[in-house]
C-alpha cells in the first residue's frame, strides 16, 4: 500500500470528533476544527496543515492507513493527503473501483511472484477454456456463466457455449473442456444437447489431447440421478480425452457440490498447457496463484449492482382502517415524503414506525417476496412488498391504499386467505394419477410422466404471481360468494391439462369448472385482464377453459346456449341478434321474470333513458315476447358482403 | 375535418339507437367526418371468444382491413368495442403468427388481408380531448349542462395504450369534458369497475350486484346523472337498475345516459331529450 506524505484539513470542519477517535496521534479537534498534530509534522506546527508541511517519515508507514481510514469516516470530506510521490488523494466514491482495479494484479504479483515464474511455463499461450452447459431450465447454464467468470482467475480465458447448435467436429480443437450439464425426465439430456449427443454419438470424433471434467445435476430421487453427465463423461473416455478430474455429482442443492468442483477443476485444467499436456506438479502453485484474486471473486456475477435511486415523492397516502373490535372502519390520510423507488410496504413500515404503530399489514417473508402481501393500491391490485410508489403515483399525487377485494378484512389492510384456501382444498387441483400402462420405474411402479414441452405448456398456463391476487382482480369475486375464483380455476384448469392426471381426477375437474362457482362465474373476464401481465395470463387460461368446456358439455347451460346463439347470429347476419338471444338464452320463464322484474318495462319505455321515440318502445310490443329489449330489430338486414362472414365462420368453426 | 372509420359497436345500430342518433350529429358539430366500415362485422363482444378465441380474432380483422382499406383510423363510441377492437390490433402487432393466422382465412374469405401498423382504434372520448380539444369543445357548448354528472368508464378499454393519454387506472377524461361541457363532475369510486355485461343474460344476482354497486356508488356521490362511456355496459345500468337495486338492496334510481347524448345535448341538438333528462334527473336522481 502507498505510504501517504501529506495531510491537511480544509475549511467547514463541523467538529464531529470523528478523525481523532480513528487516530488521535495525527488529529486533534478543537473548538472550531480539526488540526494536525505538532508531533508528526516535519514544521512541528500545530494548525490545519494549509502549508502542507509533511509528515514525519518514521510515521508514514504506520498512519497512512488510519489516515486514509479517518478520511473516508469524515462526514465533510475535508481531510486531504497526498501520497508520496505527489499523487493526491481522490474523492473517496472514486478510489474504491480504482483500487480494485488496479492495485489487485500488483498484490497479485507480489505474494504469487515465485508461483508466477514457476507456472509460465502454462501461463503462455493459448488459455482458452471451452466450458459446455446442457441445460433445461437455466441452472446449468448459470453455473457455467460462473464457472466461466472464476476461470479468469487461473489465467484462462473461458468460454461458455450452449450445446445447442454445437458441432461436434470442433470439439478436438480445444485442449480444455469442462462439460455443466442437467439430467431431464428419466434420464435424458437437456433439450439443448440431444443434438449435440446424438452427433457426437453417430460421428465418434477423436477427442486426444483433450483434458475435460464434467459436472452433472440431478435429483437424486431419481433412478437415472445424473445420467446426462455420466453419459457425457464415458463417452469422453471413449473417444481418447483425459479426465483431469472425476465427474462431480449434484443433487437438487447443487451450489455446494459445485462449488467444491470448480474450486477443485479450475486449477487443474488451468496447468494444462497450450500443447494440451497436465503438468501436474504445478497444481499447488496454481492454486496459491489463483487465491491471490479470491477478493475478485465473481461467484455472484462480476459486477456490483447499480444503486437504483429515484427521487423523492412527496405525497398523501389514504389508508384504510378497520378495526374488528369497535367494528368501525374509515380511512387515515398522512403526508409522507419518500424515496421514489421505496415500495409500498416500505411506506407502510414508515408509518408503522414513525406515526401509528396500530397499522396492520402483512409484511413480506425473509425471502422479500410473499404473494399474501396483496393491497388495492389506487384500484390496481399488487404485491405491496414488490410494488414502488414511484411507478404507481407522480409527486403531489394521493395514494389510496385499501384491502385486497374479495376476502374478510381482519384489521386495516389485513385480510384472511382462508376463502381461497378453502376452495383450493375442497376442489383438490392436486397431481392425482393412475397408474398407467406401460410407464414403469425399473423398481415396478407405474408413474406419470410429462415431457418437458408439456411441462412449460402447463406451467404457461397459471404463470402468475399470486393466486390469491388473481382472485382479487376479478370484480365478480367480490360480489359472488360462491364463486371460487379464477385463482382457483386456474388450478383446476391446469390439472385438467395435465397428461399425469388420471381420467377419474380430470373429469372431477371439468364438473368443477362447469358447476356453480366454477369459471362461468366470472361475469366479465375483461376486469382481470387489465390487471397487467398477470391479469392478463390468467384471463387467457380462462377463455381457453371456457372453450374446452363448451366443446366438452356441447354448449349446455345458459353460457352455452349464449355462446352458441350468439354466434349464429353474428352469422347469420353480420352482426348480433339481440331479440334472438334474449328469447334463446333466457327462454319464456327468463322473459317472463324480466316482465315481472320490471326490466321488459324499463327497456319498452325508455324509462329513465332519453333514447329514441315512444314508438320504439311500443314495437316491442308487437310480436311479444321476442321484440322484447332495448328495442333490437326483429330481424337484421345482413351486412354488405355478408357471405364473407359466412365463410369466415365456416373456415374457422362450423359448430356454429 | 378530421376523418375516421366508425364502427358503432355491436348494438349502437340495434337496441342503442339513442346512440347513432347523436353521435352523428356531434361529430359533425366538432369536425369530425365518420367514414363509413362498409360491411363491418360484429365483433364478438367476448363471447364468441369463449367458444373460439381465434374466430373472434378472424372477424375483427375483417373489420380492421376494410377499415385500413379506407385509409383512417377507427372511431367508436362504445367502450367494449374499443376495448376488443384495441386488444385484437395488438394481438396482431405483437404476434406475427396470429397475424398470419388471421391473414391466411382473410385472404381466403374476403380476399383481404391486414397489415396493421398503420392503423389504430379509438374510443370517441379519447378522440375528443386528444385530438379535438377541450377548448374547441367549450367554444361549441350550446346549452350547458348544469347538472352533477358522474362518469362511468367500465373496465374494457381502462388499460394502457387503449384509452389514449388518460390514466388507465384513475380516468378523467370524462371529468375534464364533463366540464367544458358546462356540468358538474362527480368522481366516484367504482368509475371503471365491470358491470358484468358479457353475462347479462347467463348469470343473474352476481351481474346485479355489479351494477347496482356502480349505480349506489355514483348516487351516494351525490350525482344527478350517470354518463356511460360503454354502450353495452348502459343496458345493464339502465334496464337492469330496478331488478339489480332490488336484488342489491341499494337505491340504484337515478337517469343513465350515453356519452354520445350527453354530448350532443350540450353542443345543441335534440333539446326535447335533454329538457327530458333534466327533468329526470330532478325528480329521480337527487
Amino acid at each position: 500500500m502507498p505510504t501517504i506524505a501529506k495531510v491537511w484539513i480544509e475549511e467547514d470542519c463541523i467538529t464531529c470528533d470523528a478523525c481523532e477517535d480513528i487516530l488521535p496521534e495525527v488529529f486533534a479537534v478543537v473548538d472550531d476544527s480539526s488540526l494536525i498534530k505538532s508531533d508528526v509534522r516535519e514544521d512541528g506546527v500545530f494548525d490545519r496543515n494549509t502549508g502542507f508541511s509533511a509528515i514525519k517519515a518514521e510515521f508514514r508507514s504506520e498512519y497512512s492507513e488510519l489516515i486514509e481510514e479517518a478520511a473516508d469516516a469524515c462526514p465533510v470530506e475535508i481531510i486531504k493527503f497526498e501520497y508520496e510521490g505527489g499523487a493526491v488523494e481522490v474523492e473517496p466514491q472514486e478510489v474504491a473501483p480504482a483500487v480494485e482495479a488496479v492495485v489487485a494484479p500488483v498484490a497479485l504479483a507480489s505474494d504469487t511472484g515465485a508461483d508466477e515464474g514457476v507456472l509460465s511455463s502454462v501461463l503462455s499461450g493459448d488459455r482458452s477454456l471451452a466450458v459446455f452447459f446442457g441445460s433445461q431450465t437455466g441452472n446449468a447454464a448459470g453455473l457455467a456463466e460462473k464457472t466461466v467468470k472464476r476461470a479468469a482467475a487461473y489465467g484462462l480465458e473461458g468460454t461458455a457455449i450452449d450445446m445447442d447448435g454445437y458441432d461436434q467436429a470442433n470439439f478436438a480443437a480445444h485442449k480444455r473442456i469442462l462439460i455443466i450439464t442437467s439430467t431431464w425426465g428419466e434420464g435424458e439430456m437437456p433439450d439443448n444437447a440431444e443434438v449435440l449427443w446424438n452427433g457426437t454419438c453417430s460421428t465418434n470424433p477423436a477427442l486426444a489431447g483433450v483434458q475435460y471434467s464434467v459436472c452433472a445435476i440431478g435429483d437424486s430421487s431419481y433412478d437415472e440421478y445424473c445420467k446426462a453427465g455420466h453419459d457425457w463423461d464415458q463417452k469422453f473416455s471413449s473417444l481418447g480425452a483425459t479426465s483431469i478430474l472425476e465427474i462431480k455429482l449434484c443433487d437438487v442443492d447443487f451450489d455446494e457440490p459445485w462449488e467444491q468442483w470448480v474450486s477443485e477443476v479450475l486449477p487443474r485444467i488451468a496447468c494444462v498447457d497450450s500443447s494440451g499436456v497436465f503438468h501436474e506438479e504445478l497444481v499447488e502453485a496454481m492454486i496459491a496463484y489463483g487465491s491471490g484474486d479470491e477478493d475478485d471473486s465473481a461467484s455472484d456475477g462480476d459486477f456490483t449492482p447499480g444503486a437504483i435511486i429515484k427521487p423523492t415523492v412527496s405525497l398523501t397516502m389514504r389508508i384504510f382502517r378497520y378495526d374488528p373490535i369497535m367494528a368501525q372502519s374509515g380511512y387515515d390520510t398522512v403526508a409522507v415524503a419518500l424515496p421514489g423507488h421505496a415500495t409500498i410496504e416500505d411506506a407502510l413500515v414508515a408509518i408503522k414506525g414513525d406515526v401509528d404503530g396500530s397499522l396492520t399489514f402483512r409484511k413480506s417473508g425473509i425471502a422479500g417476496i410473499n404473494p399474501l402481501t396483496g393491497i388495492k393500491a389506487n384500484g390496481r391490485i399488487v404485491p405491496a412488498d414488490t410494488t414502488r410508489i414511484c411507478d404507481l403515483v407522480g409527486e403531489g399525487a394521493t395514494m389510496t391504499l385499501e384491502p385486497v377485494p374479495g376476502y374478510e378484512v381482519v384489521k386495516d389492510l389485513m385480510v384472511s386467505y382462508d376463502r381461497y384456501d378453502t376452495a383450493r382444498s375442497n376442489s383438490k387441483p392436486w397431481m392425482d394419477a393412475d397408474p398407467r400402462q406401460g410407464e414403469r420405474l425399473a423398481s415396478g411402479e407405474a408413474m406419470g410422466v410429462m415431457t418437458s414441452t408439456e411441462a412449460i405448456r402447463l406451467h404457461a398456463l397459471a404463470d402468475v404471481g399470486s393466486l390469491q391476487l388473481i382472485n382479487a382482480m376479478s370484480d365478480t369475486y367480490d360480489v359472488d360468494e360462491v364463486y371460487s375464483g379464477p385463482g382457483v380455476a386456474l388450478q383446476r384448469w391446469v390439472r385438467s391439462q395435465d397428461s399425469r392426471s388420471g381420467n377419474s381426477h380430470i373429469k372431477h375437474m371439468f364438473d368443477l369448472m362447469q358447476g356453480k362457482g366454477g369459471v362461468w362465474a366470472e361475469a366479465d373476464i375483461s376486469s382481470i385482464h387489465r390487471h397487467g401481465i398477470d391479469g392478463s395470463q390468467a384471463a387467457d387460461s380462462l377463455y381457453a377453459a371456457r372453450a374446452r368446456l363448451l366443446a366438452e358439455y356441447k354448449f349446455t347451460g345458459k353460457t352455452g346456449r349464449l355462446v352458441k346463439n350468439y354466434s349464429r347470429s353474428v352469422k347469420m347476419s353480420g352482426n348480433v341478434n339481440e331479440t334472438t338471444l334474449y328469447r334463446s338464452v333466457l327462454g319464456p320463464l327468463g322473459l317472463g321474470s324480466n316482465i315481472m322484474n320490471g326490466v321488459s318495462l324499463r327497456m319498452m319505455l325508455g324509462f329513465t333513458r332519453n333514447g329514441g321515440p315512444m314508438m320504439r318502445g311500443f314495437q316491442g310490443m308487437l310480436v311479444p315476447p321476442a321484440g322484447i329489449g332495448k328495442m333490437p330489430d326483429m330481424f337484421n338486414s345482413k351486412v354488405a358482403n355478408h357471405h364473407e362472414v359466412v365463410a369466415i365462420f365456416n373456415e374457422l368453426d362450423r359448430r356454429f | 375535418m378530421v376523418k375516421y372509420s366508425y364502427y358503432p359497436g355491436n348494438v349502437a345500430r340495434q337496441s342503442s339507437r339513442e346512440v347513432e342518433d347523436t353521435i352523428q350529429p356531434l361529430c359533425r358539430s366538432l369536425g369530425i367526418e365518420l367514414i363509413e366500415i362498409v360491411g363491418y362485422n360484429g365483433d364478438g363482444g367476448n363471447i364468441i371468444k369463449q367458444g373460439n378465441k381465434d374466430l373472434q380474432l378472424a372477424l375483427n380483422a375483417r373489420n380492421l382491413a376494410i377499415a385500413e382499406k379506407n385509409g383512417h383510423d377507427i372511431i367508436t363510441a362504445c367502450a367494449s368495442a374499443q376495448g376488443i377492437l384495441h386488444e385484437s390490433l395488438e394481438t396482431f402487432q405483437k404476434d406475427p403468427i396470429a397475424l398470419a393466422k388471421a391473414n391466411r382465412v382473410l385472404e381466403k374469405t374476403t380476399g383481404m388481408t391486414l397489415d396493421g401498423t398503420n392503423i389504430s382504434t379509438n374510443h370517441l372520448l379519447h378522440v375528443l380531448i386528444d385530438e379535438i380539444g377541450l377548448e374547441k369543445i367549450e367554444a361549441a357548448v350550446v346549452n350547458p349542462l348544469d347538472l352533477d354528472i358522474a362518469s362511468y368508464y367500465g373496465p374494457h378499454m381502462q388499460r394502457k395504450g387503449a384509452c389514449g393519454g388518460d390514466d388507465a387506472w384513475n380516468p378523467t377524461y370524462m371529468e375534464q369534458l364533463i366540464t367544458a361541457l358546462g356540468g358538474r363532475p362527480v368522481d366516484f369510486k367504482t368509475k371503471t369497475s365491470s358491470v358484468g355485461n358479457p353475462s347479462i343474460l347467463s348469470l343473474g344476482d352476481s351481474v346485479m350486484k355489479l351494477t347496482a354497486r356502480v349505480l349506489n356508488d355514483a348516487k351516494k356521490a351525490g350525482a344527478q346523472v350517470l354518463v356511460s362511456a360503454c354502450t353495452q355496459s348502459h343496458s345493464n345500468l339502465d334496464s337492469y337498475q330496478g331488478k339489480a337495486g332490488r336484488v342489491a338492496n341499494k337505491d340504484t334510481e337515478i337517469p343513465v345516459v350515453n356519452l354520445t347524448e350527453i354530448i350532443a345535448f350540450a353542443l345543441g341538438h335534440f333539446t326535447d331529450r335533454f329538457a327530458q333528462l333534466r327533468t329526470r334527473a330532478l325528480i329521480i336522481g337527487s
